[in-house]
């Protein structure tokens, strides 16, 4: 009897028990991954069946000799600093104006800060296409009305990235907010009232008690919506195409084109892995630089 | 004697009545208990005629129609994969023709030539012979059935063009007649004429001219359109590649003049329309907005029938504009032609469908296809909004009382425009070969570039050709060849 318990609690039952999930796991995630790994050192036939054959390194040299990549890179890094900065402060503005009691109406605020978010972003690239339309647009008509010459929003080269970034801005603002606000209501308020008493202003309590204290959340926050950003595809997809010319063509929208737009898998994987180190390397430095925060926050 | 033979009357009608009703029966359902999926395009262009007919032939046949629709810019890769890991997800693949060659060339596709000999409705002969001996053709087999014909036309106002004052003020300034343009130069001029004052009277300001140069909205076929009267010399074929070498020519003299006259037309076309993919070109063109526009079809179908045309019985319609010097790639130089070579482009092709080789519903899916295609079907297709399908039978040219019934205030003229582009000696057809999607995404990405400024006209052309030529050397320059050969009906070597 004890030892068939112990047959049933032991550590080679324990495993038996995990390896469905182990194998699922495997299968679902790290297989697809090591696969995708290796397409880019291949080239790859569909015809006939799927055909892949080793290519070195060739996916790779290409990728670096193509002016494509690096216009995409650096969009992305724009965009994607710049949609997160913004909508970082943004939203702590916001979550700090609804953290305070005294505002009336707070919850239906907080519901229609978040109404963006819950969209889908197909639907928010087609309704910011028609709200930025250069002589049918609501945006232009209100310039227009206002004796201001029409704005080519979406089809000059040097506004459409902004105007992308607008409309990020606008839809994920409120998951900043949401988080920010959840952070805020976590602090403890006898913190803040003890700097009140101690005679701090608004500035330095939200400098020397509230930010520390928020730093878990803006993590969170920051990490997360860093991650998306670098991925963006959908709103620049129905907005501007990537247009006009290459100017806002993002990472994802360049390996999506060759990956599936032609079958180039080979070269699709190589542009998304590419993609993938570079997240892991601006998420290792921003989460180091957070930890930092962190603990100067402790000390 | 009179009860026996009553009897046995009685045995033989009832034998008779029997076979004829059970055979008809039989004939009414027999595809009874067979389900096959239809894959096309998201409604309501292209899938909407499927939804149409799905019912009757239902009825009919006692088979199924299941649709399944996917956008546009998802159809090719939904379709290749389907195929080449023989996954059978569809039965029949409604899509655009100039693919058919990619799916042909690698067996992804049912022959269909016995069934056609066998088919007396679809009456095949009644098919453009472009349609049907090279658009659903690959070599000398037919892999698939036209279901639209399409190839990009010029519309113009005519109360612009024929306006008296206007054509006086426009020969002072240019020194000839106002008519509908004949040449490019002549559709740049009168884009720089009608733009930026308000031409019709409507108190509104009018633009030049509107295209479609959107990366992704389908601007490759707009280039090709253009550049088909650089190129294309008669009996010779300049417009993708040498079919000697399988070089790439598109960074020829011609396509270079081709392209910097697109992008001078910026200048006098509607704003913002660099970004303007077909829809909004139809759009823009059919609410007044413009003199001059370059479509499918489609802007002479909303024009007149759509509920809210401003340009109802107002616009013309011609084949595309041609050119005064073509550039010979044989011979490395410009020939001047005294009467403009006309090149219209079978752009895209048109819409076709094709069952798939592994289907386990053959039969029952060319069926559903051959009653699609059917004279009367299809003619009902052609004449309704929203099908997206243009026409491409001789029937659909000689009966007029539907398009009338749908709307045209002129149809002989608007089929006619379309028969002198389809039956044009000198039409061009759409690139057909393995790889078509990769070569067309290359030249969009340069020529969108240069459109924005961000190069110029030639160091484009110059790296499409590059890269063209690298796609080649990557699928394979002989079997390229070989296929390029087949796709224009030129002997393979």
């Amino acid at each position: 009897m004890k030892n068939l318990l112990a047959a049933f609690t032991g550590k080679k039952v324990g495993r038996v028990f995990l390896a469905p999930t182990v194998v699922i796991l495997l299968l679902l995630t790290i297989f697809p991954f090591l696969f995708s790994i290796s397409l880019t050192f291949g080239r790859v036939s569909l015809t006939g069946g799927l055909g892949i054959h080793f290519a070195g390194i060739r996916n790779w040299i290409r990728l670096f000799q193509d002016d494509r990549f690096g216009n995409a890179m650096r969009n992305t890094l724009f965009m994607a600093i710049v949609t997160v900065t913004v909508q970082y402060l943004l939203g702590l503005g916001l979550a700090m104006l609804l953290n305070n009691e005294k505002i009336k109406g707070r919850g239906i605020f907080r519901v229609l800060f978040l109404l963006p978010m819950m969209l889908s972003p197909i639907a928010v690239g087609y309704m910011w296409r028609m709200m930025f339309g250069t002589l049918n647009g609501p945006i232009n008509g209100i310039l227009i009305r206002l004796g201001f010459a029409p704005v080519e929003w979406i089809t000059n080269t040097r506004i459409a990235i902004y105007s992308v970034i607008l409309t990020d801005i606008w839809q994920w603002t409120p998951f900043m907010f949401l988080i920010l606000f959840a952070g805020l209501q976590t602090i403890p308020k006898g913190l803040i009232e003890a700097a009140q008493a101690d005679g701090a202003s608004s500035w330095q309590q939200f400098r020397h008690v509230i930010f520390p204290l928020l730093a878990p959340a803006t993590v969170a926050a920051v990490l997360l919506r860093l991650l998306e950003a670098f991925k963006i595809i959908d709103i620049i997809y129905i907005l501007t195409g990537g247009g006009p010319g290459m100017k806002t063509e993002s990472m994802t929208l360049f390996g999506y084109s060759k990956g599936l737009g032609t079958f180039d898998l080979a070269y699709g994987s190589t542009i998304a892995f590419s993609l993938f180190i570079t997240v892991m390397v601006v998420s290792i430095i921003l989460l180091l630089g957070l930890r930092e925060v962190q603990e100067i926050r402790l000390e | 004697m009179f009860k026996k033979g009553f009897f046995r009357l009685l045995v033989v009608a009832a034998v008779i009545l029997t076979v004829t009703g059970l055979s008809g029966e039989v004939f009414a359902q027999r595809f009874k208990g067979v389900t096959i999926r239809v894959f096309t395009q998201t409604p309501p262009y292209i899938a909407k005629p499927v939804m149409i007919h799905k019912a009757d032939w239902e009825k009919e046949t006692g088979g199924k129609v299941e649709l399944i629709t996917a956008p546009f810019a998802e159809l090719y890769t939904k379709m290749y994969s389907s195929f080449a890991l023989k996954a059978k997800a569809y039965d029949i693949v409604i899509y655009c023709s100039g693919w058919l060659g990619d799916f042909a060339s690698n067996n992804f596709l049912l022959s269909l030539d016995d069934f056609i000999k066998k088919d007396t409705r679809i009456d095949w002969t009644d098919v453009l012979t472009v349609y049907r001996e090279r658009v659903a053709a690959w070599g000398p087999t037919v892999f698939g059935i036209p279901l639209d014909g399409d190839s990009h036309m010029c519309y113009y106002r005519k109360d612009a063009i024929e306006n008296t004052e206007y054509q006086k003020r426009f020969a002072e300034k240019y020194g000839y007649s106002l008519t509908p343009p004949r040449t490019w130069e002549q559709y740049r001029d009168i884009a720089e004429f009608f733009h930026g004052w308000d031409w019709d009277g409507d108190g509104r300001i009018e633009y030049g001219a509107v295209e479609f140069m959107r990366k992704g909205g389908q601007s490759s076929w707009l280039f090709f359109s253009r550049a088909a009267a650089y190129v294309s010399i008669p009996g010779q074929h300049g417009l993708f590649f040498n079919p000697d070498t399988m070089d790439a020519l598109v960074d020829s003299p011609g396509h270079v003049k081709a392209l910097k006259d697109w992008i001078e037309i910026l200048k006098f076309g509607y704003p913002g329309m660099i970004g303007f993919d077909s829809g909004e070109v139809r759009t823009i063109y059919h609410l007044g907005e413009t003199c001059l526009g370059i479509d499918w079809g489609d802007i002479g179908v909303l024009s007149d029938t759509g509920p809210e045309s401003k340009v109802r019985g107002k616009v013309g319609y011609t084949i595309l504009p041609g050119a005064t010097s073509v550039w010979d790639y044989r011979k490395a130089k410009w020939i001047g032609f005294p009467i403009e070579n006309a090149a219209p482009y079978l752009a895209f092709g048109g819409w076709v469908g094709s069952v798939d080789v592994n289907s386990p519903n053959k039969e029952a899916a060319y069926d559903f296809l051959s009653y699609l295609s059917s004279p009367d079907i299809s003619y009902i297709d052609v004449t309704t909004p929203e099908t997206g399908f243009n026409p491409y039978r001789k029937s659909h040219f000689a009966k007029l009382d539907r398009w009338y019934k749908f709307g045209f205030v002129n149809p002989a003229a608007y089929l006619g425009a379309i028969e002198s582009t389809i039956a044009h000696p000198n039409v061009q057809v759409d690139l057909r070969i393995p790889g078509t999607a990769e070569y067309m995404e290359a030249l969009e990405t340069e020529i969108t570039k240069a459109l924005a400024g961000e190069k110029t006209a030639e160091k484009a052309m110059a790296d499409v050709a590059k890269e063209w030529n690298r796609i080649t050397e990557k699928l394979g320059k002989d079997k390229q060849k070989k296929y390029f050969r087949e796709s224009l009906g030129m002997p393979v070597w």
